[in-house]
């Protein structure tokens, strides 16, 4: 365990050290900070009387808007671009774990060491979770502090969003690990899990792309290739869904959450499982 | 009878091409003891397996067959490592740590823990000279600085044997001196040291015991005083000397070769060469020296892992 600690510690010395973790939180703070200043709300016993986005008057006529109802809304909304700037940040700040691992002159350090191969991947792998929710923690907590500064409405559903963008990161880092184990290259892993997650976006729509197929084994080979590759689509919409309420579940109607979030926690532990497998056999 | 700190058997390693090319076979039957207490050296030319060696030793990389164990437990499983220190060739150490974070982190996942860690780091870096940097990030540090660091941290957790893969490289010739005397100190302490060099002078210099690999097996294995005379020689000289005397001195069986005014001849064990003075006596010349010449380590090296198809090297041939 002492040794595992230390894996881990090694690598929040190197993020600390190294500018993609500086990049990484002020390109969160950027985020913030330009929320912090765009979002002018004005209440008034309870609802919008006013309000300013980046500086231009929002037209709310003579209509009551409901300040819990557009909290949520907004919350809601933020938890879509968080989906997609938290995730693409999370995998920019920790693809290379394996492939700096596995350069020359620096393997043979730690596998000289009494530490399992599996054991040290998975402390790299469990590191560059706890990097991606100390990101995510910072984030969502700064949005929601400012939300709750600036309208008195309080929503823990909001970090619902962390729950499920994490499970989002920690599916698509396994395959970023399994690249990096096989190529040995930050570059080549980045891309990959870039190219899975817009690739699942696009399967998303394999029911009508398969119909649209002329041939029979294509349309199988986009149904297999839905249920093979993690659910991004589905589970950006899911993300904010949970945090509405379930009111925006909006072409989600026919979408079984369980499958999704299985199938895609399945495609997570089997190229982890594989990276692991692949990793504890390789001559260095 | 308690097991060997390293031991290796009919080590066998083929590395595939990733494209079903041809293999190429590293290590074919290698056998290696190292025992407590021992400075052991490993040489061969590039490509002989040395450092497939160490790898397979370190379980960095998986032999084809046979099997490798360090005090009786399995290369491959990593509870081996917790008494192995190893100072692999061209380490990179994370340059944003320092001398002595460097020691915490890998001292650590040695299962050292912080207290004795705290303890050990000073005089550990005290002993190899980083006493004044312990608190400089890595990437400030020379070569030899860096080689010196390696060394500290394969000593970090005190193992029982120690993996030395050109421990002297970059290193000033002062400072090799210093290496080469802790060296010395650590097998005093009865610990196990396995120095993977092509610098022959360094192993001559350090080393109980050395094998010579050669194409994936050992080619030679011994003291170095073992191998080196294994091709010795005598240099004799007597006066008068002269044609006469050279031919009757070669009815003993001994190979003589006049060289410069001496002799130099080879002889098959002390009762040939005790036939060679009692010849020289006979004859009336006086004896003034004898003296034995040896090999020089290089010489046996190159002799040895001279490829296959070489010429053999010509024995000692007579010019009288």
């Amino acid at each position: 365990m002492r040794a595992l600690a230390a894996s881990v510690e090694e690598v929040f010395r190197e993020a600390a050290a190294r500018w993609t973790l500086i990049a990484y939180f002020a390109l969160s703070t950027l985020f913030i900070l330009l929320f912090a200043t765009a979002v002018n709300l004005d209440i008034v016993n309870g609802a919008l009387a006013g309000a300013k986005l980046f500086g231009q008057t929002v037209e709310i006529g003579s209509r009551t808007v409901d300040i819990d109802r557009l909290v949520l809304g907004f919350e809601s909304g933020f938890s879509g671009v968080l989906f997609f700037l938290a995730t693409f940040l999370a995998l920019f700040a920790t693809a290379h774990l394996v492939p700096r691992l596995q350069e020359k002159g620096t393997i043979d350090l730690y596998l000289s060491r009494p530490v399992g191969r599996v054991p040290l991947l998975l402390s790299r792998y469990v590191a560059g979770l706890i990097l991606a929710a100390a990101n995510l923690l910072y984030l969502i907590g700064s949005l929601w502090l400012i939300i709750v500064w600036k309208t008195h409405v309080a929503h823990p559903r909001f970090f619902l969003a962390g729950l499920s963008i994490l499970f989002t990161i920690a599916t698509l880092l396994a395959f970023a690990f399994l690249v990096g184990v096989v190529t040995s290259s930050t570059g080549v892993s980045l891309m990959a899990t870039y190219a899975i997650f817009f690739l699942s976006a696009i399967l998303a729509a394999h029911e009508k792309i398969a119909a649209a197929m002329s041939k029979e084994w294509a349309a199988k080979l986009v149904d297999g290739l839905y249920w093979v590759f993690p659910k991004t689509s589905q589970l950006l919409r899911a993300t904010v869904a949970h945090v509405s309420g379930g009111q925006t579940f909006r072409g989600m109607e026919n979408v079984n959450l369980l499958a999704v979030y299985g199938s895609t926690a399945l495609f997570g532990i089997a190229t982890l499982a594989l990276a692991s497998w692949l990793f504890s056999r390789k001559d260095f | 009878m308690s097991a060997l700190p390293i031991e290796a058997r009919g080590l066998r390693k083929a590395y595939r091409s990733s494209w079903g090319g041809k293999a190429v076979l590293a290590l074919d039957g290698l056998d290696l003891d190292v025992r407590p207490g021992e400075l052991f050296g490993l040489l061969g030319p590039n490509g002989a397996g040395k450092t497939t060696t160490v790898k397979i030793l370190l379980g960095l990389t998986r032999p084809t067959s046979g099997e490798a164990r360090i005090f009786g437990i399995p290369a491959a499983d990593p509870k081996s490592r917790r008494r192995v220190g190893y100072l692999p060739e061209g380490h990179r150490f994370p340059g944003y740590l320092t001398a002595r974070e460097t020691l915490a982190i890998f001292g650590r996942m040695s299962g050292v823990d912080s207290a004795t860690l705290r303890r050990r780091t000073g005089p550990l870096l005290e002993r190899v000279g980083l006493a004044a940097w312990r608190d400089v990030r890595v990437k400030k540090f020379s070569k030899g600085m860096t080689q010196r660091l390696g060394l500290a941290a394969a000593l970090i957790h005190e193992p029982e044997v120690l993996m030395l893969d050109e421990p002297t490289d970059g290193v000033d010739p002062v400072g090799r001196r210093e290496i080469r005397d802790l060296l010395r100190q650590e097998a005093g302490r009865g610990r196990a040291i396995l120095v993977n060099s092509h610098l022959l002078s360094e192993i001559e210099q350090t080393c109980d015991r050395v094998a010579v690999l050669r194409s994936g097996r050992v080619a030679a294995q011994g003291t170095v005083a073992e191998l080196t005379a294994q091709a010795s020689r005598y240099r004799m000289a007597v006066s008068p000397l002269d044609d006469a005397l050279v031919a009757v001195l070669r009815e003993t069986g001994a190979s003589v070769t006049r060289v410069n005014g001496h002799l130099e001849l080879s002889a098959r064990d002390l009762s040939q060469l005790n036939a060679v003075v009692d010849r020289v006596r006979a004859a009336g010349s006086l004896l003034s020296e004898l003296s034995p010449l040896r090999a020089s380590l290089e010489d046996v090296f190159v002799d040895l892992v001279r490829p296959a198809d070489a010429p053999v090297p010509p024995a000692p041939k007579d010019d009288a």
